[in-house]
């Protein structure tokens, strides 16, 4: 009958399905290419190797071995040492802390702004949810206000954690929505159960999938954090995201594709995990 | 919630008591609605101490540089450096950069992610649940994955620079456009799309459908239930939409690293960085953050622009 009946519906989802293709195409297409070992033509050609990921992995001598990753000795038990790659260990740690100090300042402040009506609630609930400061910013104004802390791993924790607070306060808050917070509050009080107690052992194990949710957001979002490492970081093992950023500058096609695609494991892993620990009890449940 | 006029009774009555009786309130509190406001305050803690340390004190130093006489202390009080940003053409060019790139990115990006959010949330798609996760997957890319993503795409061996060369018969260097500015517009929606998708989906989620059925059934051909019907219930989330993507445009920095093929505010100041010109990179810091801050709360504020995640 009209154009709109016949050529909408389609028309909307080729949008969705050419942005999906544009988006994760070249995703599949770096991980066929980190294993090749050549990619000057359309498509990478030469499979398989394994010897871009052994580069950049640090596993194989290479000529500027400044670019592969290095290795740490985490523990040694009877003369067998684990060695860890550091920069990977050091951004999965680095990204660890972060979601720590998210859980401790974001989970309080989502019950806030769930629970309670109070004078300055909008502002309150704008300051939690509202990137304030962009990354390139924060590095700037971390560089003169901690000259000595800023580049360390305690700098750039902190850092991380304010610049993803809003992506916790954002995931807890909707859980906390949809609990019948008042029900539950009365309930624990009326059976005895101090504030801090209800607060602590009803209330925050229920909010469970959206704090795990919260936490797979923020771990990834800081591992991934450029932009303030790059304004900030002076030294010393490399967060990841600069170890990446040094292998798409600097590396051959092929090998930058091998350092890209072991992110998107790390990423994918993470993930995984993360879910996992939220159905098998991140927090201990009393029944 | 609960009983919200007994509470907002209980607050007003205490601000009208002295300081000293409302540190006595906090400390020993006698009544429920003191016990309450003391919660309150104890839960806001923890995020007020983040906000104060990581936050509010780096970006008061951050002034205290941009108003310094030395370049590597603050110290003393002068303008110089607000005077070169607001008087050298060079850095108006910087600015001008920025926003109107800011500007087409963002404008792309939400058109492209209203079709998305609504073939998400409307049609019955088989495998819903994994194009919601491919579509949102880039969120978590860092802007130099981006950037890398398009290079894979538009580089000079890009799969599509490649086809495009066999289509026109010419060398894959000429027509590629990786490190272009058309390159880098892509990049920047690379990075853009999927959270204005994040943001618009959320609006979606709290559509009235029976109104768009009952468009339908009257007759409505689906543009016009989209245009009449759809659209002004949206609209918020739309508005929304375009000032967090804007705002996510004007902060973008690892992109440009790789793909440096427009000088913007924030590749500008990391450039001064590098050149030592502290004093300097702080007034543009100080620029930067006091322009999106008024930015957002001015737009939040004085449209009906609805941000729902």
């Amino acid at each position: 009958m009209s154009v709109s009946r016949q050529a909408g519906r389609p028309g909307v989802a080729a949008v969705l399905f050419l942005a999906v293709g544009f988006l994760i195409a070249p995703v599949l297409l770096t991980i066929a290419g980190s294993f090749a070992t050549e990619w000057t033509g359309a498509l990478p050609s030469g499979f398989v190797t394994f010897e871009n990921w052994r580069e950049v992995l640090g596993l194989a001598e290479t000529i500027g071995s400044q670019r592969s990753m290095g290795w740490d000795t985490l523990l040694s038990v009877g003369g067998v040492a684990l060695a860890v790659p550091s920069e990977l260990f050091f951004s999965v740690g680095l990204a660890l802390g972060g979601v720590l100090i998210n859980l401790v300042v974001g989970v309080p402040i989502a019950y806030v702004v769930a629970r309670y009506e109070f004078r300055g609630k909008e502002w309150v609930n704008a300051v939690s949810v509202l990137p304030l400061v962009p990354g390139v910013i924060l590095g700037v104004a971390f560089l003169r206000a901690y000259p000595n802390l800023s580049g360390t791993s305690f700098g750039l924790i902190v850092g991380y954690s304010l610049l993803k607070a809003p992506f916790m306060v954002m995931a807890v808050r909707s859980e906390f929505e949809s609990m019948p917070l008042q029900q539950l509050e009365e309930s624990a009080r009326s059976l005895g159960a101090s504030w801090p107690r209800t607060f602590l052992t009803v209330i925050v194990p229920n909010a469970r999938s959206g704090i795990v949710a919260g936490s797979i957001i923020c771990w990834t979002l800081a591992a991934a954090e450029f932009n303030f490492s790059y304004v900030v970081w002076a030294k010393g093992t490399q967060p990841l995201a600069l170890f990446l950023q040094r292998h798409i500058s600097n590396s051959t096609f092929t090998k930058a594709a091998a350092a890209v695609s072991m992110f998107f494991c790390i990423v994918v892993a993470i993930t995984l995990l993360l879910q996992r620990v939220g159905t098998h009890g991140f927090t201990t449940r009393r029944t | 919630m609960g009983t919200p006029g007994q509470e907002q009774a209980g607050t007003t009555q205490q601000s009208e008591t002295g300081l000293s009786a409302t540190l006595d309130a906090l400390l020993s509190p006698a009544t429920e609605s003191e016990r309450e406001r003391r919660r309150i305050l104890a839960l806001c803690a923890p995020f007020g101490l983040l906000v104060l340390v990581a936050g509010a004190y780096p970006l008061w130093e951050a002034v205290r540089m941009s108003v310094s006489v030395e370049p590597y202390e603050s110290v003393g009080f002068t303008l110089d450096a607000y005077a070169e940003l607001f008087g050298d053409p060079y850095y108006r060019g910087v600015a001008l950069n920025s926003l109107w790139f800011a500007t087409a990115t963002t404008l792309a990006s939400v058109g492209i992610a209203v079709p998305i959010a609504h073939a998400l949330e409307k049609y019955d798609l088989p495998g819903e649940g994994l194009w919601v996760t491919l579509v949102s997957f880039p969120i978590s890319l860092p802007g130099i994955v981006a950037a890398f993503m398009i290079l894979v795409w538009f580089g000079n061996t890009g799969v599509l620079t490649n086809l495009l060369a066999a289509v026109a018969g010419q060398e894959p260097r000429r027509v590629a456009i990786a490190t272009s500015v058309p390159g880098l517009f892509l990049a920047f929606l690379y990075s853009m799309i999927p959270r204005s998708t994040l943001i618009l989906r959320g609006t979606y989620a709290e559509l009235d459908h029976a109104a768009e059925e009952a468009a339908q059934a009257l007759g409505a051909t689906p543009w016009q239930t989209f245009r009449y019907v759809t659209l002004p219930q949206i609209r918020p989330g739309i508005i929304g939409a375009f000032i967090l993507t804007f705002r996510t445009a004007l902060a973008i920095f690892g992109t440009l690293i790789v793909i440096s093929a427009l000088l913007v505010w924030t590749l500008q100041i990391d450039r001064e960085l590098a050149g030592g010109a502290f004093p300097l990179a702080g007034a543009m810091a100080v620029v930067f953050f006091a322009f999106t801050f008024l930015f957002t709360v001015l737009g939040l504020r004085y449209t009906s622009a609805e941000v729902g995640l």
